[in-house]
């Protein structure tokens, strides 16, 4: 089954891991049909499409678990809904076909909507140059220490509209741009400080471009 | 939540731990009800694995007047936040600082926790010491073990809780609340708390002291604050409340499960353990009344573990049964069950391995002390036999880590006590050797710990001295060089921090001056050893001119007035000072299952074993 559901609000301050438990122990609470791994410490088995960082907010995230009986989405969104908490509903749900790939690896991009609380007029002005220049060179840290990487070809677009910047960002196991890294780049290029923002993941995509959800 | 608050979390560590709004988090209206807020000295983590919070935050929010929120005390970066921009300490549900409450109550499991009561009070906009809170400040109560000994914090402390809470807090709220609604002064409802069975209210008591320190003489001021002053006592555990919807925490806790606790007190009588006296008699709840407790909590929570809690879990006397009944209603939900190791004297541990789904996680054992005769000093009724037997059952069970925990510095201690612990973890490391090489599993790992032992109130080792730094010091470094044993490691912590809990511990109301003084020059977090200040510790005790040896290391006389004895716990002082005499004496006292051994809870409620 996949699920589509939102972690809004203060809820966008539970680090992946700590979700990961409250979603399996929600699942526990309303009862369903789950499954576990095998072995002398059996687990609830639930995969998530993408992490989310702490402090952003996700509207259509993306998880999927095998279920040890069927069972009809809507009975199924109605019973887990019953034990989850106000901002992390889940909005939608679908059987998968057996040989559906998980949705990790279908994962291609994410829309990402940004709110700066100041600078919006700067960074307008500064949008069309930024995404004109040939590469956006970064530095990226990771498990292997702080190397350089280029923004550019991973942002497939972004504008500016209605009092924020919407960004479609690659995400995926080939590269992924974060949003506060495409901000800090951003304000950086617009000589300006980086502002607060409150940033939300508003679509997760495969390579269709389509919402993970949609067959 | 506002803004402000929303733009600080994103800067600080772990914000989940300050939002509130977890699964069964209660949110109630606030007019018209009496509003308690439960503050926990200690960070979420700590807070949200402890049971008595989530006792009472039940117990309170069951009753329709009434309302019960949580408060935690803050990490270094969100204290620094919050003071910077004037956003003071709040509760998680209603996110409304602390000094909006009527009634602000600590739970004092720990004494170096106190300089965090301080900071939280400080942080929530209430006066530190009692006799400058205005008519409105909430009321600051607080229970809890270290309730027992409350005058070092007599200045701070409005009024306190001996004993159990589930009914008493109750009370307690009320008498506030109904006071204020009938526009009675702050000193009034002082006096009126004084009257609710088993709370003291310190400002209605004054101490004297004599020249060389000792306490002179401890008088009520008025008739309607009693003396002693005696504990609370919930008789029937299937009737007090327990909780049903526990919050869950979405920052993981230290303990993350449902918690069961089957049994309150205990009969062993071992005679360095505080919590053994104090929570005589021995109470259980039924192993019915459990398995109903239990499924209402996994249907409220979710979780994948339980635990059972208690002081001696082996002597619940129908464990088995328990076990068996749990582990048959939730095996399709896959809940394990984990257990403390069990008393290594107890037949009963064989019998649960052969129990499905019971958590096989490392075995822990406390001996205690090293030799024979040092544990026949402090009544630990378990021989080096019955250790290495259980120690082999489990190697032979598949199990290849030990941990094994000391206290050094106890009464009567010579250093041929202390290699007594060398001698027993090479022993341990040869029932492993001892077993065939395909039957053992890999990786011998014996831990042993050695904490320094702290002298505590309502114990026979109550008179006692603490040994000083130094000595402590010299005795780690001899079993440091006792215990260069392949597959031994040696944990040990320096003994600065049980020199000052010894100091709390046995304290009399002066050092609250000691406490003011150490918390203004910056002491908190004294439980994180990365935060633990001692130069600043020992200034205050200059500053203020008390001696802290005077408190940790010095012999009390049998005729000396003590400064808890306030307090009426129902263990007699002459009991503990017969057990002390035998304790010096190397006599051991047999459980009192087995034949009372006049402890004095006979005469206290009439109601001893179950």
């Amino acid at each position: 089954m996949l699920v589509v559901y939102e972690k809004m609000g203060p809820h966008r301050f539970i680090g992946h891991l700590d979700l990961q438990r409250a979603m399996q122990r929600a699942l526990r609470r309303a009862g369903l049909p789950v499954r576990y791994s095998q072995g002398f410490n059996p687990h609830l088995l639930l995969s998530f499409a993408a992490p989310l960082s702490v402090g952003v907010q996700g509207a259509r995230e993306v998880m999927e678990l095998p279920l040890a009986r069927e069972m009809e989405e809507q009975a199924f969104l109605d019973r887990l809904n019953a034990a989850l908490p106000e901002g992390l509903k889940a909005l939608a749900a679908r059987a998968l076909e057996e040989e559906t790939p998980p949705a990790m690896a279908r994962l291609q991009a994410a829309r990402y909507t940004l709110k700066p609380e100041e600078g919006l007029e700067a960074l307008g002005q500064a949008l069309p140059g930024f995404l004109a220049q040939a590469s956006i060179p970064f530095e990226k840290r990771g498990k292997a220490g702080v190397r350089q990487a280029d923004l550019r070809p991973l942002i497939h677009d972004l504008q500016l509209h209605g009092g924020a910047l919407h960004a479609l960002l690659a995400l995926s196991e080939q590269g992924s741009a974060r949003p506060d890294q495409l901000l800090a780049s951003l304000c950086e290029y617009a000589g300006i400080p980086r502002p607060r923002c409150l940033i939300t993941r508003t679509a997760l995509l495969d390579k269709r471009l389509l919402p993970l959800e949609q067959p | 939540m506002n803004q402000r608050l929303e733009a600080l979390l994103e800067t600080v560590q772990r914000p989940a731990r300050y939002t509130g709004g977890e699964v069964n988090a209660v949110k109630k209206d606030w007019a018209g009800r009496t509003t308690f807020c439960f503050a926990f000295p200690d960070t979420y983590e700590v807070a949200m694995s402890h049971l008595g919070m989530k006792v009472l935050y039940e117990a309170v929010n069951r009753e329709d007047d009434l309302l019960c929120e949580r408060a935690m005390m803050p990490w270094v970066d969100m204290m620094a936040g919050l003071k910077e921009q004037g956003i003071p300490l709040f509760s998680l549900e209603s996110h409304r600082p602390l000094r909006d409450f009527d009634a602000v109550g600590f739970t004092l499991q720990y004494e170096m926790s106190y300089t965090n009561i301080l900071a939280m009070l400080d942080l929530g906009g209430i006066p530190l010491e009692g006799r400058q809170r205005p008519p409105e400040a909430p009321f600051v109560i607080a229970g809890g073990p270290c309730a027992f000994n409350p005058e070092p914090l007599a200045p701070i402390i409005d009024a306190f809780l001996l004993g159990d809470g589930e009914t008493a807090t109750l009370e307690m709220l009320r008498v506030i609340g109904q006071g204020r609604a009938a526009g009675l002064s702050r000193e009034d409802i002082l006096v009126n708390l004084a009257g609710v069975p088993g709370v003291y209210v310190p400002s209605l008591y004054e101490a004297s002291y004599h020249e060389d320190g000792s306490l002179a003489a401890f008088t009520p001021l008025m008739p309607q604050a009693p003396l002693p002053i005696r504990k609370r006592l919930e008789l029937d555990l299937d009737a007090a409340a327990f909780p049903q919807r526990t919050p869950l925490p979405f920052s993981e806790a230290v303990h993350d499960r449902i918690v069961l606790e089957i049994m309150r007190g205990c009969t062993r009588g071992c005679r360095f353990c505080q919590a053994g006296m104090l929570y005589r008699p021995v109470r259980e709840r039924s192993p019915e009344k459990l398995l109903e407790l239990a499924k209402g909590l996994f249907e409220a929570t979710g979780y994948e573990e339980m635990s059972l809690s208690s002081l001696s879990t082996g002597d619940y006397s129908q464990l088995l049964g328990l076990i068996g009944s749990l582990n048959a209603c939730f095996m399709d939900q896959r809940v394990s069950l984990s257990l403390p190791s069990l008393r290594i004297d107890n037949q009963l541990q064989e019998a649960l391995v052969d129990t499905a789904r019971v958590k096989k996680s490392g075995l822990t054992l406390a001996p205690e002390a090293g030799s024979q005769r040092l544990r026949d000093v402090i009544n630990k009724g378990v021989t080096e036999e019955d250790l290495l037997r259980s120690v082999t059952e489990a190697f032979e069970q598949g199990w290849s880590s030990v941990k094994l925990y000391f206290m050094i510095g106890l009464p009567t201690e010579t250093d041929e006590d202390l290699l007594g612990i060398a001698d027993l973890a090479r022993k341990v490391v040869a029932c492993y050797y001892a077993l065939p090489k395909e039957k053992r599993a890999r990786g011998l790992k014996v831990v042993v710990s050695a904490s320094t032992f702290v002298p505590k109130p309502f114990t026979p080792f109550q008179w006692a001295a603490q040994d000083s730094l130094d000595d402590i010091r010299r005795k780690q470094a001899l079993l440091r060089e006792a215990l260069k044993i392949r597959g031994v490691t040696f944990n040990w912590h320096d003994p600065q921090t049980s020199f000052l809990e010894a100091c709390f511990a046995r304290g009399d109301r002066r050092l609250a001056k000691v406490l003011l003084r150490a918390y203004a020059l910056g002491c908190l977090l004294d439980g994180w050893s990365e935060h633990f200040n001692y130069q600043a510790w020992l200034q205050a005790f200059r500053d203020t001119g008390l001696d802290p040896a005077l408190y940790a290391n010095r012999v009390r006389g049998k005729g000396e007035l003590l400064p808890w004895e306030l307090a009426d716990i129902g263990v007699t002082r002459a009991f503990l000072w017969r057990e002390h005499e035998r304790a010096l004496a190397g006599q051991v006292t047999p459980d009192c299952r087995l034949g009372c051994e006049g402890c004095g809870l006979r005469r206290f409620d009439g109601v001893c074993l179950p």
